[in-house]
């Protein structure tokens, strides 16, 4: 019987981590220790969940096949390394494998820092444990929240000071390689008054054949009159697990712009949260999903505007391929006195095929007056008026639904208005379209 | 003209339906709710065995099923099931004369003004004072055609036929937790059968009224309009202001055969201590088109989400709807489209009006499943928040499968400017005017859809429910 | 009989807009206000009328002897006031018969119902005067209309409520030709002893129309020049700074 258990792969779901083997400091492990019982005593689920409805629940119950992710050797970290090159110029890159640091280019600024995660806690335990994870997952993933916060080690902690402008994206790859291999990859950006910056996140599969999970967590903290640009490109194995549950907290007039870029996995799970908490801050949530055979996406929003004159803009956009599904479930939620908030959510789903489905639950909340929000849901195909305006200037109809279809996505990724991310997230886009045709 | 002193032909506003009479029933099955209840409601009935059933299974599935506060308002604890009047009744046979009605209910009703209504243009009009019909009549004209417009009792005893095929089928009993209570103890309702190419040409009327404290409401309504008829039936609810509260659960269900038309206009103002809790579903087979046209201004909660079932190609469904939530109310209302065949097409069109601490809420599904071609939905919800307080909420659900559908839904939330308001000061109308004013055109191409005398009075509502909402 | 202004002082938030000015036109005579942009013109029509947004930090404003500050704007229209928008709102959903017949019946005594026939003959002849489409009773106030309806619509509404004095801002804004002088007309056919107007305007092409009595030259939230008609000719040639200049000197 003993032997059994030892062969018998341990989950991460529900087997405790090693918390002394990290070698991390004892305040992180006290921290992880107590998260792991929080996570373990939550439950997986259930139908009854509103922020479950229409999800695949399957899919959830599922995760309990993963397990830690091994180390690597040197040829397959060299290989991984050399396929973490999307953006040309970047002011840091930091390629993870299987959570482990393959490879640093650190940036460098006044003040700036920028470390993995596992260096940070030692460093800024006092930064780290007035930002890490602060704001509690609100959108249904608690349990999975939780459990991120036992396990992880990899990922990057970013802190802007007050002024300072980092030009160029900083680039984190989080690379994900065996069967059922788990990553859990953390980000925290802190930005200071008036400072400016642009992170990309890339969660990738080592090999198209096996599956993965990545449990990542996103807090980004938005000081105040500062300018924050995020993206999130998911593109692991169509057979692989994403859960990705991300924050905003944007303080006074800061601007906060994310994106969500999904290509790849079986099932993928976005939760993103804007807390508009100061006047003048703005958040604009962008989202492209390309899913096509069974892929699934599962997104669940709240832009909460808790203080008066804030605004937020959501855009989240699907084509659906193939028995693809989507699952979009949003809501904009004015506080009592939130005056003078202006909120937007738009969710428009392009369906391709004759067994794709599209699931809409736009939500509002409206707790005080003189505010303007507004949402609007559609699900169609493309028509034929808008293939005969193409055929009508000699364009074949396969051609122009190919070029609707793009053109469809590139309206989001064009509101970012960053030349190089939008060719970058444009070429992935196209891959995917290459391996459809 | 003062909104509260106007009398008008349908008078339902709450100065004239807040009175009560001393009561004295014949048949009454108690307080609480066990399988005893049932068997003295059926017994009271003279049911036939298979009712009886149906209710006591009813009963067992009511017991079992959750409150939904997992999803609906954590308002519904405040239901205290043990502490209702399932059944109360003067006599069994509706009156079919209005002199036999007796004295003190024909007082009601004639402050109702439903005979005069009848007198003037209704084809037919059923009244429920409590759990019966107090008086029911049917034109000659009508009757002769075929036309059967009676109660739920009568029509399940006396044309089992036609109706038991379609009871409880459209909305199962198990469909939620009220509409199994609404199985195990309904009593009165209307029951009409409009046969094939018979075309009503005055709307059919009912008015459902509570007059005991305590007492919940249970009416079962079952409309069919068989192949090429038309029918328009409306319904009109108050209750006095009673001290506790109040349970009004329905459960309407429509059947449009083949080119049917069936258009459904309720009007609900019970005050404001009322639970209203209703199931509405309708099914359109072929060709066929149900409209709700639905408004609701009174209730302490009102949860209410009419659907259309399309199951046959070229199918149409509609639901058109106005809700004013004021103090202490909460319109939990909305829309169900089920696309169940090729070409069928649905439309939502849903204004909501927050007053003061009032809260609104939209709630909506479509479904469109997949290997269907053709199907359109398309859904608006509006909200006005008239005060800094005033609540909104829109939680739709839509769902599409394939790719030769197209489904729209657009949501805003606005207020009445500060601008509009003061241009109409300047042109002498006081604020209170030109809110009322701005709010009636904020709903006018709503009104519109329901009948004139309907239209009226929803507009002197909206004045009423208006005054005092600024200052 | 007038309209008396007296040392009127506002502020729109910290900013002073009128910085004491002193106006008064009487039942019987046509005012005109001109002035350049940011001159303050639009605010006292807005002062007058008795919009929220201002804030009148000291001064008097009486109608016929009654104080005007004192009132809201509803009451101040009901005792026979009239505003002439310059951006007339617009209001979705209520048709302009009802607006204009809600409006009337506000002037009625508690309980006394409006005669509907009688209402809409008056209407109708008001309209026709204007040169205003039937169907126009069916819109909804203001909503999609052109500049030129819209201003019609202003004119129509002040024929039909009768006012006692009445404040035309920038009527003459987004008017062609041949609708100015379908507005210039319907103003003109209701100037009588028993009614003055306050004729706001930026330029004098208004006053070839709407002759006025006296004219008075606005700037920097001051009456700084008053004279006949003909001192809106010398404007027009001369521009204003002509008259600062004169004023100063």
């Amino acid at each position: 019987m003993i032997a059994d258990t030892e062969t018998k792969p341990s989950s991460v779901l529900t087997t405790a981590p090693d918390f002394g083997a990290t070698g991390l400091p004892q305040w992180y492990q006290d921290l992880q220790r107590s998260a792991w019982e929080a996570s373990s005593a939550l439950p997986l689920p259930k139908r009854t969940d509103e922020p479950w409805r229409f999800a695949d629940l399957k899919r959830a119950a599922a995760l309990e096949a993963f397990q830690t992710a091994a180390s690597l050797d040197e040829a397959t970290v060299k290989g991984l390394i050399v396929r973490s090159s999307k953006l040309e110029k970047t002011s840091g890159k930091f390629v993870f494998a299987n959570e482990s640091l393959a490879y640093a280019d650190r940036p460098e600024a006044d003040g700036l820092i920028c470390l993995p995660l596992a260096e940070a806690v030692e460093k800024h335990a006092q930064l780290l444990q007035e930002h890490f994870m602060t704001q509690d997952a609100t959108l249904g993933s608690e349990k999975f929240a939780q459990l991120h916060k036992s396990r992880a080690k990899s990922g990057l902690f970013i802190y802007v000071p007050a002024g300072v402008e980092i030009t160029l994206p900083i680039e984190a790859y989080h690379w994900v390689s065996g069967e059922n291999s788990s990553v859990f990859p953390h980000t925290l950006i802190v930005t200071g008054e008036n400072s400016k910056v642009t992170v990309v996140d890339y969660y990738g599969s080592a090999s198209e054949s096996e599956a993965g999970l990545s449990c990542a967590v996103v807090d980004l903290v938005a000081g105040r009159g500062s300018k924050l640009r995020y993206v999130a490109c998911q593109s692991l194995s169509t057979t692989s697990s994403n859960i990705h549950i991300s924050s905003t907290l944007a303080s006074a007039d800061a601007d906060v712009k994310s994106l969500q870029v999904q290509i790849g996995s079986a099932w993928s799970r976005t939760e993103s949260v804007s807390h508009l908490s100061g006047k003048g801050a703005n958040s604009d949530m962008l989202s492209v999903s390309v899913p096509s055979s069974k892929q699934q996406v599962d997104q669940r929003t709240l832009q909460h505007h808790g203080e008066a004159h804030t605004t937020s803009d959501l855009l989240y956009k699907n084509a659906l391929y193939d028995q693809s599904r989507s699952v979009f479930a949003g809501l904009i939620k004015v506080d009592v006195g939130a005056h003078y908030t202006d909120a937007y959510q738009t969710c428009r789903n392009l369906l391709l095929s004759d067994e794709a489905e599209a699931n809409s639950m736009p939500g509002l909340e409206i707790n005080a007056d003189q505010v303007k929000c507004s949402h609007g849901s559609t699900s169609g195909p493309i028509t034929d008026e808008d293939v005969f305006y193409f055929n009508a200037r000699g364009i074949p109809t396969e051609t122009a639904k190919q070029l609707i279809t793009y053109g469809f996505a590139a309206e989001v990724f064009g509101k970012l208005k960053h030349e190089a991310i939008e060719a970058m997230v444009g070429q992935l886009v196209e891959e995917k379209f290459r391996q459809l045709s | 003209m003062s909104a509260a002193e106007a009398t008008s032909a349908i008078d339902i506003d709450r100065s004239v339906g807040d009175f009560s009479y001393p009561e004295s029933h014949e048949f009454d099955a108690g307080v609480g709710l066990t399988d005893k209840t049932i068997d003295y409601i059926s017994g009271v009935k003279k049911e036939a065995e298979w009712i009886r059933e149906f209710r006591h299974r009813a009963l067992k599935i009511f017991r079992d099923k959750p409150m939904p506060t997992h999803w609906a308002s954590d308002d519904l604890k405040e239901i205290d099931f043990d502490k209702i009047r399932y059944y109360l009744a003067h006599g069994q046979q509706p009156t079919r004369s209005w002199d036999d009605v007796p004295d003190d209910m024909k007082e009601t009703f004639e402050r109702l003004g439903i005979p005069e209504q009848e007198r003037k243009f209704l084809a037919g009009v059923e009244a429920q004072f409590d759990s019966e019909a107090a008086y029911s009549n049917v034109k000659e004209s009508l009757q002769k055609e075929g036309v059967i417009f009676v109660n739920s009792t009568e029509g399940l005893r006396e044309h089992p036929e036609i109706f038991r095929k379609w009871f409880g089928k459209v909305i199962p009993t198990s469909d939620n937790k009220f509409s199994a209570l609404n199985s195990a103890v309904f009593s009165g309702g209307s029951f009409i059968y409009v046969p094939p190419g018979v075309k009503v040409s005055h709307p059919l009327q009912a008015y459902f009224r509570i007059n005991a404290e305590n007492f919940g409401q249970f009416e079962r309504t079952l409309i069919i309009c068989d192949e090429g008829s038309e029918v328009m039936y409306m319904e009109g609810c108050t209750a006095p202001k009673f001290e506790t509260t109040t349970l009004h659960s329905a459960v309407v269900e429509l059947v449009a055969m083949k080119d049917a038309k069936i258009q459904y206009i309720t009007v609900q103002n019970w005050s404001a201590n009322v639970f209203n809790l209703v199931t509405k579903r309708g099914v359109a087979h072929e060709n066929a088109e149900i409209r709700w046209i639905d408004c609701n201004i009174g209730s302490r909660l009102t949860m209410k989400y009419p659907g259309v079932v399309m199951k046959g190609r070229k199918a149409r469904g509609e639901v058109i709807s106005i809700a004013l939530a004021n103090d202490g109310q909460h319109q939990d209302t909305g829309a169900k489209m089920i696309h169940a065949a090729d070409e069928t097409t649905s439309n939502v069109v849903s204004k909501s009006i927050s007053v003061g601490k009032g809260r609104s809420t939209y709630r909506g599904q479509v479904h469109i499943p997949k290997h269907l071609k053709g199907c359109k939905n398309n859904t608006e919800c509006d909200a006005l928040l008239i005060n800094t307080k005033s609540k909104t909420d829109t939680y739709p659900a839509i769902t599409v499968r394939g790719n030769q559908h197209a489904t729209q839904h657009e949501a805003s939330v606005s207020q009445v400017s500060e601008d509009q308001i003061f241009y109409m000061k300047q042109r002498g109308l006081s604020e209170a005017e030109a809110m009322s004013l701005s709010v009636n055109g904020f709903v006018n191409d709503l009104v519109r859809e329901f009948p004139m005398e309907y239209s009226v009075e929803l507009k002197r509502l909206i004045d009423l429910e208006m005054e005092g909402s600024v200052g | 009989m007038s309209i008396e202004i007296s040392d009127l002082k506002v502020n729109i938030g910290d900013q002073p807009i009128i910085k004491g000015l002193n106006l008064t036109f009487p039942k019987g005579e046509v005012h005109a206000i001109m002035g350049p942009n940011g001159s303050g013109k639009s605010t006292l029509a807005k002062v007058i009328s008795g919009h929220e947004d201002y804030e009148v930090i000291g001064g008097k404003i009486t109608m016929d002897g009654v104080d005007l500050l004192e009132m809201e704007a509803d009451e101040r229209s009901r005792e026979g006031l009239f505003m002439a928008f310059q951006y007339p709102h617009e209001i979705p959903g209520v048709t302009n018969a009802n607006f204009i017949r809600a409006a009337l019946q506000a002037r009625l005594p508690k309980g006394e119902e409006l005669d509907a026939v009688a209402y809409y003959k008056q209407l109708y002849a008001e309209m026709d005067k204007l040169e205003m489409d039937r169907k126009f009773t069916g819109r909804a106030v203001n909503e999609g209309f052109s500049g030129g309806e819209k201003k019609r619509n202003e004119i129509l509404q002040m024929a039909m409520l009768k006012p006692s004095y009445a404040v035309l801002d920038e009527t003459d804004s987004g008017l062609d030709i041949d609708a100015l002088k379908v507005v210039s007309e319907g103003v003109n056919r209701m100037r009588s002893p028993e009614r003055g107007f306050l004729v706001i305007t930026h330029y004098q092409r208004l006053l070839d129309y709407i002759v006025p009595d006296v004219v008075h030259v606005m700037k920097g939230g001051k009456i700084i020049r008053s004279g006949d008609k003909s001192l809106a000719l010398e404007l027009e040639e001369r521009g204003y700074d002509w008259v600062l200049d004169e004023t100063a000197a």
